[in-house]
């Protein structure tokens, strides 16, 4: 064993095995490079595991709270009753108009809009239920004081809040031959909430997704929260204040509810609407919520009875949508742990097959090798060198050969490892059922990254599959008989 | 100590070649003394790359003995023959066998990279030993920019460089032009008288035998005729000054010199 190290540090037999590589240069350069590859393919794959795992993970920590808030929603919003006058009513509430990642709010039909998945772990995320973003309501004002009776004189009503919806904005004129229309393009949208604390601390009718800054508090007054779009519009953030209607307010915090109304609503205290507005003792909708869910039906009929003129809608179509939607999220799990199962023994399918390529390449070559040079072998034999010092030669050709291909293998697998492992395994994002897709703030994407850990294991490993496959085309070279091998021409 | 750098005792070589055996050396007896310039010839397929071979330790005999140094090498293992290649024999191949990836020093080095010599030492011999050969100067030069009688020298030097008690030639001028061949031929000639080496070349070419001192007729594995060769007169002119020696002069009587190995070979024929 001492020898034998002594011989592998021999000058001569080190800058041999150099010179032999270097005078095959295009067999070498080709070696090293389908080497590479396959050391690639290793140090990819696992790379591409890791971050299909972490997206897994990613996803099914991220449904799950999205589930959760869901559930939260849904037993909240069970019992929540939206009362609007008739006349102006849209569409009362359901599903947000677009479903746009995310936010479940204004009113609207719910239209799935899903795009397929994209790779690097990508896995589709929802994002959050926005709990009090119930929009819908009717825009027309009514007079608050007409409506007391119904939390007075209704059984099972246990709160009402009411609310105060503007939207502000200017008209624009578009003309179609000789006929012109006037529209009023929304700049914003300013919803009055009651801010008591029995309302806003039990029920959600203020936005669940504050981004920046906190939520309303009971009792305040002259502060706003905003939307990310108001924020924008105004050109203020969280601290700053800001001029609405010729008033002042400062800005306590920034929602990021993305429903298609609520992009444009910001929130302020009911008086503070009312007055800014010019709206005292004006509503536009009421929120009534009943004491359980069976409560529902009965309390929305009382409402019906004691003022026909009001547009009442309840949350029974939107419960069974969420119930889809739990659904669904519940397959999208299923789903993203079966290709997570799958990729890992794709993968561990993929590694077997890189070694042993690797190993088997190193095996032809170095055999080729010791084939081209037999004449060389029994000359070297014949002038005295011995089995172990031959063996010595070409065992260390072979690693020097696998040690050039592992630099190559690193770079490469290091530079091309998101791509090679979106081609060798199959990605959480894409299996996210046929046509899913979430787009924007959903797509959660993991990067598939090779850390030097990873590419010192890729590295190590390549030279010991350098070694592996040269012992036995080093061996045969060792056994050459000089006297057969001088025939050998 | 003898005299003697090989005896061969009742050599015999039987190839298998299908249900045929091939005799290549049958009951094969030859004795070479130290210093010895001896020629082997025969015709083709009549054994003598087997002898040399068997000689040289790179083929074992079927049965025998064959001494080199009193070394008894027909029953060594490999992990002892190769030792016994690298110390005892230097080998002189037809096609001179470098390594064409190597320079001429290197090549001559190789046959000392496992021995104690240091890498300076090793390298100091090497350019010795080409200048010996007439390639001083050509150290750096690979195979590819040599002449074939050029890159012969080179494998004589590496040949010579373990300083072997025989060298082995088996047709080492068979590829050669006729300059080269008068050249290497003289080269050999001059490595046995002055320093008194021990050659045993395999020729076909009557003219390179009848420049070695004994010249020795393989038939179907046995030597069936021996002959002097012009070298045997040589051998008593000193080949420094050309003075005429007695056979017992150790030394010339006119320039000094040592001249070695210059006794008569005894020659035995066989029946
Ligand atoms: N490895 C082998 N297997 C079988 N037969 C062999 C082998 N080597 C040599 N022989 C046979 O042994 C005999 C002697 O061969 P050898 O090579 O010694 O002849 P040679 O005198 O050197 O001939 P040449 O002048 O052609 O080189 C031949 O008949 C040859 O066919
Ligand atoms: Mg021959």
């Amino acid at each position: 064993m001492e020898n034998l190290f002594r011989d592998a540090i021999c000058l001569g037999i080190v800058s041999r095995a150099f010179r032999n590589l270097s005078r095959r240069k295009i067999r070498a350069l080709l070696v090293v490079i389908a080497l590479g590859f396959s050391m690639a393919i290793m140090i990819a794959v696992p790379a591409g595991i890791a971050a299909n795992q972490s997206a897994t993970q990613n996803l099914t920590g991220n449904l799950s709270n999205t589930l959760t808030q869901t559930e939260a929603t849904i037993n909240q919003t069970l019992t929540q009753i939206d009362c609007g006058l008739a006349s102006s009513a849209p569409s009362g509430f359901g599903f947000s108009g677009n479903f746009t990642p995310g936010q479940f709010g204004g009113g609207g039909r719910g239209d799935f809009n899903f795009t397929p998945g994209q790779f690097g772990g990508g896995s589709g995320i929802p994002g959050e239920f926005g709990g009090g973003a119930l929009g819908g309501g009717g825009s027309t004002p009514m007079n608050e004081s007409l409506y007391t009776d119904i939390n007075s004189s209704i059984s099972g009503v246990v709160a009402v809040a009411p609310i105060l919806t503007v939207s502000e904005g200017h008209n624009v004129t578009v003309t179609f031959g000789d006929r012109s229309f006037t529209r009023l393009v929304a700049d914003y949208i300013i919803e009055g909430v009651p801010l008591n604390s029995s309302i806003i601390d039990n029920y959600p009718i203020l936005p669940a997704n504050i981004t920046a800054g906190r939520n309303l508090q009971a009792g305040e007054s002259g502060v706003v929260i905003l939307s990310e779009n108001n924020s924008a519009y105004f050109g203020v953030g969280v601290g700053d204040r800001v001029t609405i209607l010729g008033q002042s307010f400062e800005v306590v915090g920034i929602h990021g509810t993305s429903g298609a109304s609520d992009r444009a609503t910001l929130y302020m205290s009911l008086s503070d609407a009312q007055a800014l507005t010019g709206n005292t003792g004006e509503i536009t909708s009421l929120e009534v919520f009943a004491d359980t869910t069976d409560d529902v039906t009965a309390v929305s009929s009382a409402i019906s009875a004691l003022h026909a003129e009001l547009d009442v809608v309840t949350a029974q179509e939107r419960l069974s949508q969420l119930q889809q939607q739990q659904t669904n999220y519940d397959a999208q799990l299923a789903n993203a742990q079966a290709t997570l199962n799958q990729t890992q023994s794709q993968a561990f399918e993929e590694i077997i097959v890189a070694v042993a390529a690797t190993s088997l390449i190193v095996l032809f070559v170095m055999l080729y090798t010791v084939r081209e040079r037999t004449k060389e072998i029994g000359t070297l034999k014949a002038i005295g060198f011995s089995n172990r010092t031959v063996m010595s030669q070409f065992m260390l050709e072979g690693i020097l050969l696998s040690l050039l291909a592992g630099v190559v293998g690193v770079a490469i697998g290091s530079i091309a490892a998101p791509f090679l492992s979106s081609v060798l395994l199959p990605t959480v994002g894409n299996s996210l059922g046929a046509g899913f897709r979430f787009t924007g703030g959903l797509a959660s994407t993991t990067a598939v990254t090779v850390n030097p850990e990873l590419m010192l294991i890729g590295f190590g490993v390549s030279v010991m599959l350098g070694a592996l496959g040269s012992v036995y085309p080093a061996w045969r070279a060792s056994k050459t008989r000089p006297a057969e091998a001088m025939r050998y021409e | 100590m003898s005299e003697l750098a090989l005896k061969i005792v009742g050599v015999s070589k039987v190839y298998q070649l299908g249900k045929r055996n091939v005799n290549a050396l049958a009951n094969l007896n030859l004795d070479v003394k130290k210093g010895e310039f001896a020629a082997i010839m025969g015709p083709s397929g009549s054994g003598k790359t087997t002898l040399l071979n068997v000689i040289g330790c790179i083929d074992k005999p079927t049965s025998g003995k064959v001494l080199i140094d009193d070394i008894d090498t027909a029953g060594l293992p490999e992990s002892e023959l190769y030792k016994i290649r690298r110390n005892k024999i230097g080998f002189v191949f037809q096609n001179f066998n470098l390594l064409p990836y190597l320079n001429a020093r290197e090549n001559v080095e190789l046959p000392m990279e496992m021995t104690t010599k240091s890498k300076n030492e090793r390298t100091a011999r090497a350019n010795g030993l080409l200048a010996t050969v007439g390639l001083a100067g050509r150290e750096e030069h690979r195979p590819q920019r040599l002449s074939q009688g050029e890159q012969q020298r080179v494998a004589i030097a590496r040949a010579l460089a373990n300083d072997p008690a025989i060298i082995l030639a088996d047709e080492p001028t068979g590829n050669l032009d006729m300059k080269n061949k008068q050249d290497i031929v003289k080269l050999l000639a001059n490595l046995n008288l002055k320093q008194g080496t021990t050659i045993i070349l395999v020729t076909h070419d009557g003219q390179v035998a009848a420049h070695t001192e004994r010249i020795l007729f393989l038939n179907d594995g046995k030597i069936t005729k021996e002959k002097e060769g012009m070298h045997l007169a040589k051998k008593n002119i000193c080949p420094y000054c050309k003075a005429k020696l007695q056979p017992a002069d150790e030394k010339c009587p006119n320039c000094g010199k040592t001249v070695r190995f210059r006794k008569k070979a005894q020659v035995r024929l066989f029946p």
